[in-house]
């Protein structure tokens, strides 16, 4: 009896000694924060010492909210996080897919090779590709000599033009994530236990019945969670644009992450404002966790 | 010709499914066939293109470029690169992305691995709720906690150090290491873990002599997808960092993007130098980057 209370407060010291420094740090750096920054939405802190008489921190109720929903940037910001949703949901991950396919029914030699040069933009720091892809887009690039050869006199004004702006960035997207989701499907495909597939062919299934009635089926559950992720993807959009356009031109390339970094870090910061900003995002981001969960309950669990 | 290769593929094809008792390429018609690998290789073309062209535009002088701009270089020059490392400081930037990617790499696998086994083999209450809130934080955007953190930062006169970078990079990462190393961990028998105890090993013990080499596939898993996220990391150390001795390499890099990038030589010099790193830890590691993508993202 003595000993095995003594085993319990050493298991329980253990499990102190082993969990408070990833907790500790984990907490101080993306739990508070979090809630830090969902708190200062509704003060009107604007910089400065906290706590401190000289500089007092007022209630602010929603206003900077109601601020936020009646300015035009944020709309144009929140428009582009959606056409980059789009992008994904009706680029990446179809395309990911049918490629994962190809590779997946071994429809071509060296399946290694093109598995690897296709992921390859994926590894490549973000800043460098953006800097690389404004220049291939600039008038000076590549893309401009081939407009010029096929069409002379053509005038390059994509990044100039607030309507074509964004095309370039949304090309570049699916340039650089078509890997990942074509990764995710293949290595979920490869799950698929071979047999099955055979067997169904063996029936006199054809390819695409197979396509049909047995591989998307096994695949449903990681298809929506793709599309979860390129939501979420779509928040994160921020060192891409950043490196590209930097949001240019008129702010019309902006998504909401950089729209956010705007008011906080350009200019006069506005950190209210930024803060609710950043809530909105928190809050979706819940609003994911929450649709992950009831998928997971959907389709049995994370595949 | 077509007769003769089809033929050719046929044999293969049939030989696989004997080796393999997979369907194989005899499945599919020429003209899909012809599609196929239009499709593929359009998209190899489309991919590498754009890396091939900015590694030979580097070679060329300004001058050539504004002359020739898709060609090779008439004539090479390896002019570029000494100006723009010179220009870009990469020699500090480089040490400074090694040591943060270095610490908070070996930080992020210690402490996810740590809180893992108490979270899978000891009993607590508190499981749920801790484990659980790294969970939630795999889907936060770091976008959300920029403006905190840099007000923290002020705070404490973390802004503008090096541990400034170091316990944000090892905190962002610390909920995928979690959640990944915990399902692994789970997945050591109960029974190892016991008969330790009864011969008397602490639960320390016990972590570093048995859970620890016993997690090495997932732990190298962790490791290799933090040295690509903190590597390319650039929003944070933006914005923690002002100081040139103490950026990293995707912010030095940005310094081409905007004043110097009539300067096309070296701005192209600049970018190969910032990509080449993790293009040759990609073509080495590749297999397990792959792996770490999938097991990593769905899970998100």
């Amino acid at each position: 009896m003595v000993k095995h209370s003594k085993w319990k407060t050493e298991q329980r010291r253990a499990y102190l000694v082993l969990v408070l420094p990833a907790v500790l740090v984990y907490w101080l750096v993306m739990a508070f924060p979090t809630a830090f920054s969902v708190a200062l939405s509704l003060t009107d802190y604007n910089g400065g010492r906290l706590f401190s008489s000289a500089n007092p921190v007022h209630f602010a109720g929603l206003a900077h909210y109601v601020r936020m929903f009646s300015d035009p940037y944020f709309w144009i910001a929140l428009k582009n996080n959606f056409y980059i949703i789009l992008i994904s949901v009706f680029g990446q991950i179809p395309l990911g897919f049918v490629l994962a396919y190809i590779l997946f029914r071994k429809l071509v030699r060296m399946p290694g090779f093109f598995q690897t040069m296709i992921y390859l933009p994926c590894t490549i720091s973000t800043i460098v590709v953006g800097i690389l892809w404004q220049s291939f887009f600039s008038p000076y690039g590549p893309f401009s000599e081939f407009m010029q050869r096929l069409r002379p006199g053509w005038e390059n004004t994509l990044f100039i033009n607030p309507r074509t702006a964004m095309l370039p960035v949304l090309f570049v997207l699916l340039w650089m994530y078509t890997g990942t989701y074509l990764i995710i499907f293949l290595a979920n495909l490869q799950k698929i236990e071979p047999r099955i597939i055979e067997a169904a062919r063996i029936d006199g299934a054809s390819e695409g019945q197979v396509l049909k009635y047995v591989i998307l089926p096994a695949l449903s559950g990681v298809i929506v969670t793709s599309a979860i992720l390129a939501i979420s993807g779509s928040f994160q959009s921020f060192n891409l644009i950043f490196a590209m356009t930097g949001g240019n031109p008129a702010r019309r390339t902006s998504v909401l992450s950089l729209y956010m970094y705007d008011n906080a870090f350009r200019g006069a910061p506005d950190y209210p404002l930024a803060n609710a900003i950043s809530t909105f995002m928190v809050i979706i981001s819940f609003a994911l966790i929450l649709a992950t969960k009831a998928i997971e309950g959907r389709f049995g669990g994370r595949e | 010709m077509m007769g003769r290769l089809r033929s050719k593929r046929r044999a293969t094809g049939q030989r696989r499914i004997g080796e393999t008792g997979e369907l194989g390429r005899r499945e599919i018609g020429v003209f899909s066939r012809v599609l196929v690998y239009a499709v593929l290789i359009g998209f190899t073309i489309m991919t590498t293109y754009p890396i091939v062209w900015l590694a030979f535009s580097s070679f060329k002088t300004t001058q050539e470029f504004q002359v020739n701009r898709l060609g090779l270089p008439r004539s090479w020059t390896l002019d570029n690169y000494p100006h723009a490392w010179r220009i870009g400081g990469f020699s500090v930037l480089f040490l400074n992305s090694l040591l943060y990617t270095g610490v908070s790499t070996a930080a992020i696998v210690i402490l996810s691995l740590a809180a893992s086994f108490a979270f899978a083999k000891l009993k607590s209450r508190a499981t749920p709720f801790l484990h659980g809130s790294f969970v939630v934080g795999i889907l936060l955007t770091l976008q959300s906690i920029m403006v905190p953190l840099f007000l923290m930062a002020n705070a404490t006169h973390l802004y503008n150090t090096r541990l400034g970078v170091l316990i944000p990079y090892t905190g962002i990462g610390l909920p995928l290491g979690v959640y990944l190393c915990t399902e692994y961990v789970k997945g050591i028998p109960d029974s190892v873990i016991e008969s330790a105890r009864i011969d008397g090993a602490s639960y320390l013990r016990i972590f570093s002599s048995i859970v620890v080499p016993m997690a090495r596939p997932v732990t190298t898993t962790l490791a290799i997808l933090n040295v690509t996220s903190v590597w390319n990391e650039f929003m944070l150390i933006n914005i923690l960092v002002s100081k040139n001795s103490l950026k990293s390499l995707p912010v030095g890099i940005m310094k081409f993007s905007g004043t110097l990038s009539s300067d096309y030589g070296k701005q192209f010099a600049a970018l190969v130098i910032g990509m080449l790193p993790m293009l040759a830890f990609y073509l080495v590691f590749r297999n397990q980057i792959t792996k770490g993508v999938s097991a990593g993202a769905v899970k998100g």
